[in-house]
């Protein structure tokens, strides 16, 4: 299976590329491109995003590993990110987790979302549901599907 | 307790992300008076206010950008790359500034570039703060319209999910489309460098304090706060408070009555147990030993923690301690980017420790031996990462050992 | 040359360039400090923490391969609180590590072993049996197995990939302590000096398909010797033994270091070439398909010789060692023979790289040029003396003396290899080289001058 950029992202490749000293540093945005383009990143897309930064491909597989954020696998269910830190585990993010655990869906233990103030958080498509509690996380859900 | 707003000044106001309501309350203005000054003079000012970083360290700015040539050759032109990664357990003010008033943030880096002699400057956004990126890029595309963005780019940059690139050498390796790798410490006082090009990495809220000091004057920014810690911060609180949030408040102000006042105390009526005060790398306190306490960063280092990035985490008198001590190693554990040794095989260790205690399958030489590894985590790595997890461990043992060997 | 500045090393006063680094000085003057990360090929990482040091007016300890060399420096490598640095970093190497040296096939010859021994040799203070899972057996390909569970993620063979052969197999991905080395999904360790990787791995996370499991290191016997891949001349150990009631074999080579010829590697056809060499071997003196006796053997050479008088000619392997080749030409010049060696042969384009690879594959062809032989391929002649020469000639009657069986040879004389005798060879660069004496098998076979000395007339 082979993999191409979008028309739409081959024109931001080449305007961002005007935006750094080095094609080098569009690794991580041509990753994103792809997570958003893919729902993952493929082995194929890798190699291209290695053309693209003038990269070998290992470095740009390297690079993918680091992250948390990057799928390397194709994702069949929906990715619920809940904020495992100690500002939402003194709020309860225990019992939204234990909660969330039984649904049907891809959770991912995260450490700290950035909302101390308002936990515990979950962030499902780069936006964070805040305040949760057993009712609202349900409400959210419903309102997503 | 008095009021001070100088970053969180337009926080409140509707629409205050926008342009116009940021230009109808004096955003931008100190650019015009910019061109009274030379970068030197500007860079003068900054240390005149004693402004001191506010992503954790609180290292005095000034030093950091006299590092930067003003004499720069065409084609290594230096950079400013502002650190918005933040990821510390506990903090959550720099989203403030991104969602709020992002055209502070625009103003204070046509500023910095302005000193430092920067033509670019890139903001090294957390992947997690995507819904915030979207605001402040939205800021960005509006300064570019209207112009103010002539002498100078700015680029937002994603991170993707990694709590050391918010190391400032670790930033520059993942904007370089590297690992978030720290790198070995330079030999002796020299800028960072992006791809060869010398550059400045400040924190968002640094940044976003210049615009009130170049507008004001040294002297009104050291009105507020301590001889030696001046001006304000964002504080934060979280964890068992009633109102949770970010409020900004004058250093040297009292922790008990900033907790008081606009955090509304403990929550549910109870009482305060131990408090964590600035992120989770900052050592662990005893209600006793808060009760006197002002913050700022003379006070917290003299007795062994430190102000980190003002973020507190406050914990009442249910609260386990050898549970809060497993949370954080664990996102420790989780975070360590595994480059050198200490720190890649002590942070799962230590971690593995403690969850061995929780469990209650520890002894008593388990203590013994986490106390040992943190030592050998301390001090002997490439960045601070290690070094702080030894001092997060060490506070909570001495300070709630019995505990500790409760649980065994 | 910058400033040479004294430095103090545990009370002794030492040399060293002002700026250069403190590691290098350490090893050069053998101050036991141990190190997983550094080598001097690829420089310094910085990543292991193991070369820890006291230096003088340094709160902490410091990393010797991150210190530059100062004018007066005060630097201590031994002493109870630098070892209980390292003995505690090694504690941390070993929490994740399998220990599992017994049927690990660098036990023996293992960095992390070896720094137990001097810095460890404590009780384990190990309480959590949880160990890291790593795959025990991945074949990366050009015959380089990984066991990442072993490794200690020093990232040497990462960065061989990346700097030395520019090739970029392998990285470590994934973070933390779950951090491993892999190549990518689908993807092979390939390049002609992938195996190099193996000897650069301080532990047992890399070991060669073609070596491991056949002998313990301990049993090993090591001579110093020369590649006769090509003409580059890169130095090597033979490391060879002779298992009771078997014969003294050779069971790998190993670079050797030589800055002024192939630096710290070895191409992996040169490192294999050992194989052939022990293969396929001529051990009989055969005369049209009869085994004979040396005795026959020398008296119907010397029968030939006579026969053939004045309308002789002597062929040359340029592979041989000078002192062969001198040998030859002495009996040539007894017996009124033509002498000729071509070259033409040898020569191989494809074999060739910017590297270590040189397109002359025959390891003393400079000496050859050097004595000025003649090269080109002889007009048949009527008798033609062979030592060894790969190429095919014709003549009327030929006496062939080869190391290797072969089937066209009509009175073949069998012959000691390389490693079965020493001396000398010159490589392209004129660089002239010894090669120890490695084997010493059961039934020697005469070498060159041996065989001369038999038939001299």
């Amino acid at each position: 299976m082979s993999f191409t950029f979008s028309n739409e992202n081959l024109l931001k490749i080449e305007a961002l590329k005007k935006r750094y000293p080095s094609p080098k540093a569009l690794t991580l945005p041509c990753l994103w491109m792809v997570e958003y383009q893919e729902g993952y990143i493929s082995m194929d897309a890798i190699e291209e995003i290695a053309i693209h930064t003038d990269t070998p491909p290992m470095e740009v597989y390297r690079v993918a590993t680091f992250y948390t954020m990057f799928h390397l696998e194709p994702q069949d269910k929906r990715t619920v990110q809940v904020c495992k830190t100690l500002s939402c585990k003194l709020c309860g993010s225990d019992e939204i987790l234990a909660h969330l655990n039984k649904k049907d869906l891809n959770i991912v233990h995260a450490e700290c979302l950035g909302s101390c103030g308002t936990a515990p958080v979950m962030q499902i498509d780069d936006v964070n549901y805040e305040n949760l509690t057993i009712e609202n996380v349900d409400e959210i859900l419903k309102a997503l599907k | 307790m008095r009021e001070c707003k100088i970053v969180s000044r337009k926080f409140d106001l509707k629409n205050s992300f926008t342009l116009t309501v940021s230009q109808a309350h004096g955003g931008y203005k100190t650019l015009k008076k910019l061109k009274e000054y030379s970068p030197v003079e500007i860079i003068h000012i900054i240390k005149d206010a004693n402004l001191r970083g506010k992503g954790g360290g609180g290292a005095p700015v000034a030093g950091k950008w006299e590092l930067m040539p003003q004499d720069q050759e065409h084609d290594k032109p230096s950079f400013l790359a502002v650190n918005c990664d933040e990821s510390e357990p506990g903090t959550f003010k720099d989203r403030q500034i991104i969602s709020k008033d992002p055209h502070l943030l625009i103003e204070g880096i046509l500023i910095t570039c302005y000193a430092i002699g920067a033509k670019h400057a890139y903001i090294y956004i957390r992947g997690e703060y995507h819904q915030y990126q979207k605001i402040l890029q939205a800021a960005i595309d509006e300064a570019y319209e209207a112009g103010l963005l002539d002498a100078c780019d700015i680029t937002i940059h994603r991170g993707a999910g990694a709590y050391i690139c918010g190391e400032k050498s670790a930033l520059l390796e993942s904007m370089e489309g590297k690992r978030g790798h720290p790198r070995l410490k330079p030999k002796q006082k020299e800028p960072e460098w992006y791809f060869g090009h010398p550059t400045l990495v400040n924190n968002v809220e640094t940044i976003s304090t210049v615009p009130f000091i170049v507008e004001n004057g040294a002297d009104a920014y050291r009105a507020y706060g301590t001889e030696q810690s001046p001006g304000t911060l964002l504080f934060a609180m979280s964890g068992h408070v009633e109102k949770p949030g970010v409020y900004e408040a004058e250093f040297g102000t009292s922790m008990m009555e900033y907790i008081n006042h606009y955090g509304g105390g403990i929550k549910n009526g109870k009482r305060l147990k131990a408090l964590i005060p600035g992120g989770v790398s900052c050592g662990v306190l005893t209600a006793e030993e808060v009760e006197n306490l002002t913050l700022d960063y003379e006070a917290l280092r003299s007795i062994g923690s430190s102000l980190g990035t003002g973020g507190m985490i406050i914990m009442d008198e249910d609260t386990c301690m050898v549970s809060v001590l497993k949370n954080i190693l664990e996102f420790y554990h989780e975070e360590s980017c595994g480059q050198c040794t200490p720190c890649r095989e002590g942070t799962g260790w230590v971690d593995k420790l403690v969850g061995k205690i929780l469990d209650k399958r520890g002894s008593k030489e388990d203590i013994d031996k986490l106390l040992e590894v943190a030592d050998t985590m301390n001090g002997k790595t490439i960045c601070v990462f290690a070094p702080s997890v030894s001092k997060v461990i060490v506070s909570f043992i001495e300070r709630f050992r019995d505990e500790f060997e409760e649980a065994l | 040359m910058s400033e040479m500045v004294e430095v103090i090393v545990d009370d002794q006063t030492f040399h060293a360039e002002k700026g250069s680094l403190l590691i290098d000085l350490l090893i050069k003057e053998k101050v036991k400090v141990p190190y997983f990360c550094y080598h001097e090929a690829l420089g310094a990482d910085g990543n292991c923490r193991m070369c820890m040091v006291e230096i003088e007016g340094q709160k902490r300890p410091q990393i010797a391969c991150d210190t530059f060399i100062k004018e007066g420096m005060e630097v201590r490598s031994k002493g109870e609180n630098i070892e209980k640095v390292r003995t505690n970093i090694l504690e941390l190497e070993l929490i994740n590590h399998p220990v599992d040296c017994p049927t690990c096939d660098q036990a023996g010859e293992c960095s992390l072993q070896n720094f137990y021994m001097d810095y460890g040799l404590h009780d384990t203070k190990i309480t959590i049996p949880e160990k890291e899972k790593g795959l025990k057996k991945v074949d990366l390909g050009s015959n380089v197995i990984l066991d990442q569970e072993r490794c200690v993620l020093c990232a040497r063979c990462t960065r061989f990939t990346d700097k030395i052969t520019g090739t970029h197999e392998l990285g470590i991905i994934g973070r933390g302590d779950h951090a491993k080395v892999s190549t990518m999904p689908g993807k092979k360790l390939d390049n002609p000096y992938a195996m190099n990787v193996v000897d650069l791995c301080p532990v047992g996370a890399l070991t060669s398909k073609d070596f491991r499991f056949s002998q313990r290191v301990w049993f090993l016997k090591t001579v110093e010797s020369v590649c006769h891949g090509c003409a580059k001349g890169c130095n090597i150990y033979i490391d060879h033994n002779k298992i009771k009631y078997q014969d003294d074999v050779i069971y790998r080579y190993r670079p050797r270091r030589n800055d002024e010829v192939n630096g710290f590697f070895i191409c992996d056809e040169g490192r294999l070439s050992y194989k052939g060499l022990q293969e396929n071997r001529q051990h009989e003196i055969v005369l049209d398909n009869e085994v004979i006796s040396e005795d026959e053997a020398i008296e119907a050479l010397k029968d030939l010789v006579k026969k053939y008088k004045s309308n002789i000619t002597v062929i040359i392997d340029a592979n041989l060692y000078t002192e062969d080749i001198e040998a030859i030409l002495n009996f040539s010049k007894e017996i009124e023979a033509n002498v000729c060696a071509p070259l033409d042969i040898y020569r191989d384009e494809d074999f060739k790289d910017d590297m270590l690879k040189s397109a002359q594959r025959a390891a003393n062809y400079k000496t050859i040029e050097n004595l000025s032989l003649e090269t080109k391929i002889p007009e048949k002649c009527e008798l033609l003396i062979n030592f060894n020469h790969p190429g095919k000639f014709e003549a009327e009657r030929s006496i062939d003396f080869r190391t290797h069986q072969d089937p066209d040879a009509a009175f073949i004389l069998p012959l000691a290899s390389y490693v079965e005798s020493s001396g000398h060879i010159t490589n392209e660069e004129g660089i002239t080289q010894h090669c120890q004496k490695a084997l010493s098998k059961n039934d020697p076979l005469p070498t060159v001058i041996e065989w001369l000395e038999k038939v001299s007339v």
